[in-house]
């Protein structure tokens, strides 16, 4: 193991058990919700003129700053890519996801517009970043200590607005 | 009560004959519909037990449970119509000043009588939420307030221009092509051209770039005696009466108006069915006396000018005032125009439009005079019906001092009931003007403040939310039988059940620790060990990759920040851990001082990402070589020593270090592994006598070991000197944030000092209490604990200098006795760090 190697989850041997922090809360969740939070998350540091994210998706923070979002296959692979030319910590296992559909139910969320999306802002009062898929579908990122409370949220939000 | 759809709760119950429908806030006076728009409080019933309701403006369902409120007895006979009667000379205008002062003892009976009838509305306190309360956020290019004619136009202007309009209103009629409606009253404009909409049960939060504020015109009452009789009305009642439920207002009216809009009424009346036996046009007509008389507090007749008339409606209204309060809440101008005796908007921020009588766009009106009571002596003649405020409270704030609108304001509560000033703001600064003989300009307006209309306190406050951090383990803790506690926002295991016995299980075999919480942080890059010596008083740079030290955080002021462990993982990356409350504060500090010098050292917060548990127990070893390959012998994994293994499957990183003075081991691993690895620990422990235990335990194991909590041991002033940690002070450091301070600490000498302390006879002294020095306070207990392990009842204090010496006898305040302890400068557990080092 290098010195940084504890931070990655996907070094873990097949019978290490993962779970994911909105397992509980997402148990009974209806419909049109679905927990992502099993995703490469690389935040990358540096001069990011010549990031391409090797063909994961580059969420631009700061001109220095950027999260690399990718399959949890090719966390490794993309890596070491990225290593080669910028700081990459690997922060897959602080961050925890859902998708959810529903601009509406968003709107119930966060005061973020979901028509200027990715966007970092609070979601519940908790600062995530919040991606749109399409039309009506999005996901959401936030840390993963705060996983299962907001995914109370989101599940209380979406049967406020009838979903069961 | 029966009704027909589109019937409000007011319009039902007018339609059955109802005439009362409140009580006055004061006098408690029988109150009847003045507006019924919404506007001011006459309509206010208790609906399903939610009080304060207009009901002039809520629909009628079925099954409602309507009850009248601030009634003692019943809407036709209350009790306390009495301080009608014969309260005046008791409570005149800001008596609750002046009197029930004395005797001070029977204050608690003054009290309770003052709080059963004070107020609008009482809240069941049982009740509970009943109501489901949502916030949502909306944007819009343009949001038009007010769904009249001018809105409506403006709304379609803007459409037409391709922007996205959205029009609110309380009741938007049909669709608008190229416009959104929405159902529902906007309650102020604040800064970003934040509008919030009140439309029920969900506040909308509107984000718009322009705002068009088209809320209209608010008929002004007329002030004279007996304004506030039952069958007094403002013409927007007429019109809603008659035009939306065809309701007759009454038998036989008057009308008195100074605009055209008042006077139209007269016309709808008579198609209602109602004798007008006059309309008095106050443009043409120079009336100086008005008196409405009554009977039971229902109007009778009515004297102009000693004229009297019989009827049971008498209409009026002194014309109307632009709705500017939401101008104003956006920061708009509003000057007096003296021509026409009205307040209207000047300037306007530049995404902010008025349209239509918002703006000033109103027809031709009289001025109407302050009041209409002349010389005569008639009964009470309200400024404000919400507070209850007559001309005579106004007069007699003035003659008191109270020269200034904002004063009186305050004095006479006049524009602060729930109309915020709809109906009373104008005809008091009238009067205002009329009895400092001046103008209106010069007495100006007061302040317009959110929200403009009445806005339920369930709504404002949305869903409860209350973000908890947990751990990766924290389910796990649960169902262990954990009582957690909140530290921060964290939610952690006080304990499992004992206490005490946990942290002698810590002692005796092995205990296990979920110490998630801490705050993480990689400090990386070539100028990371220079940061760091930078940043702390003692030294990271010698540090070889591999080692920990302690490290404590001063601010530039030498005072305690934080505390925790660096490692240092290779030449240019150290992990750092922080206090558990303390990750967000050291991050912004670290990335502060990191603009301010400019190196090249990136920190990353990997709190949440790392999970982190901690084994400390004589058979902490032992698990160890159970849990990894790695050779955890002393000689090959040191005390203070750093090192990466796989733990049953996970990556980690395990740290050697005892903050409750075991041998232990903290292992530091991916969250999503949290659950996966606690089990392994336990089932793998569990020969070994492994056992949970909680935040209590390793306070009470801490403070054996005499190891300081940031926040409870220090304050804001505390430093590493005074807190007899000067060996972690490397003065002959080139620099670092607060040397100057501490060194000026070291050549003034030191004020207090922190030190251990037990007690003489086993007593736990209260963390907070005092130390005593000769009869007077001289420090105060940080922690006290009963120690199990030591037989003893221990603590940490901060003392004065002289008293900082091992053995020396110190007083505590315990119970209002004082009872003796000795001061301890050592851990009062394995002072020599046996334990930890074995």
């Amino acid at each position: 193991l290098t010195h940084l190697d504890f931070l990655s989850p996907d070094l873990a041997a097949p019978d290490a058990v993962w779970r994911s922090p909105l397992e509980r809360a997402l148990a009974h969740a209806p419909d049109g919700i679905a927990d992502v939070s099993r995703t490469g998350v690389l935040e990358v540091r540096g001069d990011l003129s010549g990031l391409d994210g090797d063909g994961c998706e580059v969420v631009r923070l700061t001109a220095e700053r950027a999260l690399v979002l990718c399959d949890w296959q090719r966390v490794r692979n993309t890596h070491a890519k990225l290593r080669q030319q910028f700081r990459v910590t690997d922060l897959s296992a602080g961050w925890a996801g859902l998708s959810l559909r529903g601009e509406a139910v968003l709107r119930r969320l966060t005061d973020l517009d979901p028509a200027a999306l990715p966007a970092v802002g609070a979601v519940a009062h908790v600062q995530a970043l919040v991606l749109r898929d399409d039309e009506e579908t999005f996901r959401l990122f936030f840390p993963q200590e705060y996983g299962h409370y907001v995914a109370e949220v989101v599940v209380d939000a979406m049967k406020g607005m009838g979903a069961s | 009560v029966t009704g027909f759809e589109g019937d409000s709760i007011a319009s039902a119950l007018f339609g059955e004959g109802q005439r009362i429908f409140s009580r006055s806030f004061k006098y408690h006076r029988p109150r009847g519909l003045l507006c019924c728009r919404g506007a001011c409080p006459n309509c206010m019933v208790r609906v399903d037990g939610v009080p304060n309701v207009r009901s002039c403006v809520t629909p009628l369902r079925e099954g409602q449970r309507v009850e009248a409120q601030n009634v003692w007895g019943s809407l036709d006979f209350d009790f306390l119509s009495v301080t009608d009667k014969f309260g005046g000379p008791f409570t005149p205008v800001g008596f609750y000043y002046r009197t029930m002062i004395r005797p001070r003892r029977a204050w608690p009976l003054y009290e309770k009588f003052l709080r059963s009838v004070a107020g609008l509305g009482k809240v069941d306190e049982h009740r509970g939420r009943t109501q489901r309360y949502d916030v949502e956020h909306r944007r819009a290019e343009v949001l038009v307030i007010g769904g009249g004619r001018a809105g409506l136009e403006a709304a379609r202007r803007h459409a037409a221009e391709g922007r996205h309009a959205v029009l609110v209103d309380p009741d938007p009629d049909g669709e608008e092509p190229g416009v959104e409606l929405v159902r529902g009253t906007a309650i102020g404009i604040y800064e970003g051209g934040l509008v919030p909409v009140d439309s029920g049960t969900v506040l909308y939060r509107f984000r718009a770039e322009r705002v068009v504020v088209a809320a209209g015109g608010i008929e002004q009452p007329l002030v004279f005696p007996g304004n506030d009789l039952v069958g007094v009305m403002l013409p927007s009642a007429v019109r809603r009466l008659v035009g939306r439920w065809s309701l007759k207002p009454g038998t036989r009216a008057v009308v008195v108006s100074a605009d055209d809009r008042g006077l139209d009424t007269a016309a709808l009346l008579e198609r209602a069915g109602t004798q007008v036996a006059g309309a008095i046009d106050l443009r043409a007509s120079r009336v100086r006396q008005i008196a409405a008389k009554g009977r039971g507090g229902r109007l009778h007749s009515v004297e102009l000018d000693g004229r009297k008339v019989d009827c049971d409606l008498l209409v009026t209204s002194g014309g109307r005032q632009p709705a500017y309060a939401l101008l104003a809440h956006a920061g708009g101008r509003v000057e007096y125009d003296h021509a026409r005796g009205i307040f209207v908007p000047t300037e306007l921020p530049k995404n902010v439009e008025a349209v239509g009588a918002a703006a000033g766009e109103l027809g031709e009106a009289a001025v109407p005079a302050a009041t209409y009571n002349g010389a005569a002596k008639g009964g009470k003649c309200f400024v404000c019906i919400c507070e209850d405020v007559t001309d005579k409270d106004i007069k007699r704030a003035i003659a008191e001092g109270f020269d200034s609108i904002e004063l009186a304001k305050r004095y006479t509560t006049v524009t602060m009931g729930p109309c915020q000033g709809k109906l009373c703001h104008l005809p008091s600064i009238r009067l205002y003007a009329r009895e400092n003989e001046t103008d209106e300009a010069s007495i100006g307006t007061t302040t317009a403040r959110q929200p403009w209309q009445p806005v339920e306190l369930g709504l404002l406050a949305g869903r409860a939310q209350e973000p908890a951090q947990r751990t990766s383990i924290h389910h796990r803790h649960k169902e262990l039988g954990a009582r957690m506690m909140w530290t921060g926002s964290w939610r952690r295991p006080h304990s499992y059940g004992d206490p005490g016995a946990e942290a002698k299980n810590v002692h005796d075999s092995l205990g296990v620790i979920d110490v998630s919480t801490l705050g993480k942080l990689v400090v990386g890059g070539p100028d990371a060990a220079a940061f760091l010596e930078r940043l702390y008083p003692n030294r990271f740079g010698d540090m070889k990759p591999g080692r920990i030290r302690y490290g404590v955080l001063g601010s530039d002021a030498g005072r305690i920040m934080d505390d925790g462990t660096i490692a240092r993982l290779a030449d240019d990356d150290y992990y750092v851990t922080t206090t558990s409350t303390g990750a967000g504060a050291v991050l912004e500090w670290f990335e502060w001082w990191n603009a301010v010098w400019g190196m090249e050292v990136r920190i990353v917060n990997v709190t949440g990402a790392v999970a982190a548990v901690n084994v400390a127990g004589p058979n902490a070893r032992e698990l160890m070589t159970r849990l990894t390959d790695l050779d955890v012998s002393n000689e090959a994994f040191g005390y203070l020593d750093a090192k990466h293994a796989q733990v049953v499957g996970v990556p980690a990183l395990i740290l050697r270090i005892g903050f409750v003075g075991e041998l232990g081991y903290e292992i530091h691993f991916p969250s999503p592994y949290g659950e996966h690895l606690w089990d392994a620990v336990l089932e793998q422990g569990a020969e070994l006598g492994a056992q949970p235990f909680g935040l209590e335990p390793q306070r009470i194991l801490r403070l054996e070991k005499m190891h300081i909590l940031i926040g409870q041991d220090t304050d804001s002033e505390s430093n590493a000197f005074e807190a007899s940690m000067p060996w972690i002070v490397k003065l002959d450091k080139e620099d670092f944030v607060g040397k100057w301070s501490l060194e000026h600490v070291q050549e003034r000498g030191f004020r207090e000092q922190l030190v251990g302390f037990e007690m003489a006879n086993g007593v736990v002294p209260p963390e907070g209490g005092q130390i005593v020095v000769g009869g007077r306070p001289g420090g105060r207990v940080t922690s006290s604990r009963w120690s199990a392990q030591l037989g003893k009842a221990i603590g940490m204090a901060w003392v004065p200098p002289d008293l900082a010496e091992d053995g020396a006898e110190i007083a505590i305040k315990v119970d209002g006795g004082v009872e003796k302890a000795r001061v301890r400068l050592r851990a009062f557990f394995d002072p020599d760090g046996e334990h930890l080092r074995s």
